[in-house]
């Protein structure tokens, strides 16, 4: 008798949480949705008042035709190799500041660890007057170089944040152990900590190449060349300003979206649980 | 001896690649709008010299600024308060086992992993009142016979851009509430259910307190990003009509790019950071003062 409505309870429950998650489902895929299905239409469907949300007929050569109609190819290299850079550049900074933080003691080491917490506080957006200054002065305005080093510098803390996370969380033993063998630190640095900590290092590695690959403000205030633009500003060449090319935006933007959130689904979750373990160990 | 000055030393050689970069690329530009905002600056943004406060001045008594000021706070803590709640009922959801939880969950990546700007043109495109797919969505299915005017005034591009912000910070939240809510030992809640503990008392009571820590930092992260958010405002309206929908960032990139007039950008820069350190310094407090309980 008790036990009766208990059990319906928890069917409706049931229910409600399938139906909820499914919503949540759609109107989350309902942009990409949307866009796919417009990226398939002629421009005349598209404005035509009779609309539908599917195309009537699929124009698959909307996909080749942005390729001529703007620089794509040089969008997707530039963005390759801004993200690329940037990754390296972070990396390459990012390794022996968490190491240092994460295995020796020295002076000013709460000092810098606070830098570069308050350093988030800074966007590049807000400092944008200050950085195009230093680009003027270092002339690397409107040069894929420029972007790269300032995405890695807007990286650091992420990146100091997360290695430092994963390097405290490895027994020290086995570095020790190598050390009493004859290793030097960089030995046992790159022979034995690395290797275990390759999850978490792959881990910021591409969270740094999509945050690289999706920055859009930098590159919209400091490029000027259009052959020199990332993707995410030069597929705007479609919202034109009195026209704007949905059908080719949105084709464009797909090339952008895909590799990305394919790269996100494989890290999400040593993602999160490095940003709040760095999080309660800081 | 040698060798006892060089063990030193060595924290710092490892450290020095980061200092540099930061150095040169944040903090010397952080220097430089402190010095514009207190300088006279020329369109071509060369400084002239010190000019006191004259820049904030200009920017306060400005009466778009006081829009604007409102605006972004208007933004920030609309899409930051919503998106945590919604973002923590979410993660509450996708800890339980269901079927389907992995197709859930990746798809639930999406918003986060993809660039703001494209997500916001693709918002700018479903809402638009001519050929918009949401009317073509709701007069396909009957909901209506009429296509809407969805942003008839500004206070209604503003709400949508909120609602693009809170579309695309949910997933954030939720992820990381997920990662605090699954290193929860099970043995608590069995313990409570054996307790005759209801439901919200073992929410109130045992989750809320052990994903708190998860639940600052995405809120603390989301403060910063959502009030520095540039490319969702700029994508739909750039912050048009007359100011009406911009924020502290979209306003200074105005000023800046657009009116030549960097001196008066810096100065907002430096008033959007002393509002930023306000908060993590409450933020900071805070948490220490919890450490110390």
């Amino acid at each position: 008798m008790t036990k009766k409505p208990g059990s319906l309870k928890k069917l409706i429950l049931r229910i409600l949480l399938y139906a909820v998650i499914f919503v949540v489902c759609i109107i989350t895929l309902y942009p990409y949705f949307a866009m796919f299905c417009t990226a398939l239409k002629s421009r005349a469907e598209i404005f035509s008042m009779e609309g539908t949300i599917l195309p009537i007929t699929s124009l698959w050569s909307n996909f080749l035709d942005i390729w001529h109609r703007a620089p794509m190819a040089n969008y997707l290299f530039n963005s390759l190799l801004i993200a690329g850079g940037s990754t390296i550049i972070a990396m390459l900074c990012g390794i022996p500041a968490a190491y240092a933080l994460a295995r020796m003691k020295f002076k000013g080491q709460t000092i810098f660890l606070g830098f570069v917490i308050v350093s988030q506080m800074f966007a590049p957006v807000v400092l944008l007057i200050g950085i195009y200054k230093v680009m003027s002065i270092l002339s690397l305005t409107d040069s894929i170089i420029g972007l790269v080093f300032i995405n890695a510098a807007f990286n650091q803390a992420f990146t100091i944040w997360l290695l430092r996370g994963t390097f405290i969380g490895i027994s020290v033993e086995m570095e020790q152990a190598a050390t009493i063998d004859g290793c030097n630190r960089i030995q046992g640095m790159t022979k034995v900590l690395l290797p275990v900590a390759a999850p978490g290092i792959v881990t910021t590695l591409i969270f740094i190449f999509i945050n690289a690959w999706n920055e859009y403000t930098v590159a919209l205030c400091l490029i000027s060349t259009s052959e020199r633009e990332p993707l995410t500003v030069g597929i705007n060449i479609f919202n034109g300003y009195n026209m704007i090319e949905w059908q080719y935006l949105f084709a464009a933007s797909l090339f952008a979206i895909v590799p990305v959130v394919i790269l996100f689904m494989g890290i999400e979750k040593n993602l999160v649980s490095g940003l709040a373990s760095g999080g309660v160990k800081g | 001896m040698k060798n006892k000055t060089f063990r030193k030393a060595e924290p710092y050689i490892w450290i020095l690649p980061s200092i540099i970069l930061m150095a040169i690329f944040i903090l010397v530009p952080i220097v430089f709008v402190f010095r514009m905002s207190l300088s006279e600056v020329s369109k071509a943004g060369i400084i002239r010299g010190f000019s006191g406060f004259a820049n904030f001045t200009k920017v306060m008594n400005s009466s778009a600024f006081k829009l604007v000021l409102r605006n972004t706070i208007v933004w920030t803590v609309a899409v930051v308060v919503l998106s945590t709640v919604l973002g923590f009922i979410l993660a509450l959801m996708l800890n339980n086992e269901f079927r389907g939880r992995k197709i859930a969950r990746a798809i639930m990546v999406f918003p986060w992993a993809t660039t703001l700007v494209i997500q916001a043109s693709a918002w700018k495109f479903i809402i638009d009142t001519d050929y918009g797919t949401l009317n073509t969505l709701l007069l396909r299915l009957g909901i209506i016979d009429k296509a809407i005017n969805w942003t008839p005034t500004a206070g209604a591009y503003f709400t949508w851009e909120i609602a693009c912000g809170i579309f695309v910070t949910i997933p954030f939240v939720t992820f990381c509430v997920l990662s605090g809510l699954q290193s929860i030992d099970t043995s608590y809640y069995e313990a409570a259910t054996v307790d005759g503990a209801s439901y919200w008392q073992q929410l109130f009571q045992i989750t809320m307190p052990l994903v708190s820590s998860s639940l600052t930092v995405s809120t603390v992260l989301n403060i910063i990003y959502v009030f520095n958010s540039f490319p969702i405002i700029w994508t739909i309206t750039k912050g048009d009509p007359a100011n009406h929908t911009d924020t502290l960032v979209t306003y200074l990139y105005k000023l800046a790019f657009y009116n030549g007039k960097q001196g008066q950008a810096a100065a907002v820069s430096v008033i959007g950071f002393t509002i930023l350190l306000i908060c993590a310094s409450v933020y900071m407090v805070y948490t220490l003062r919890k450490g110390d309980d």
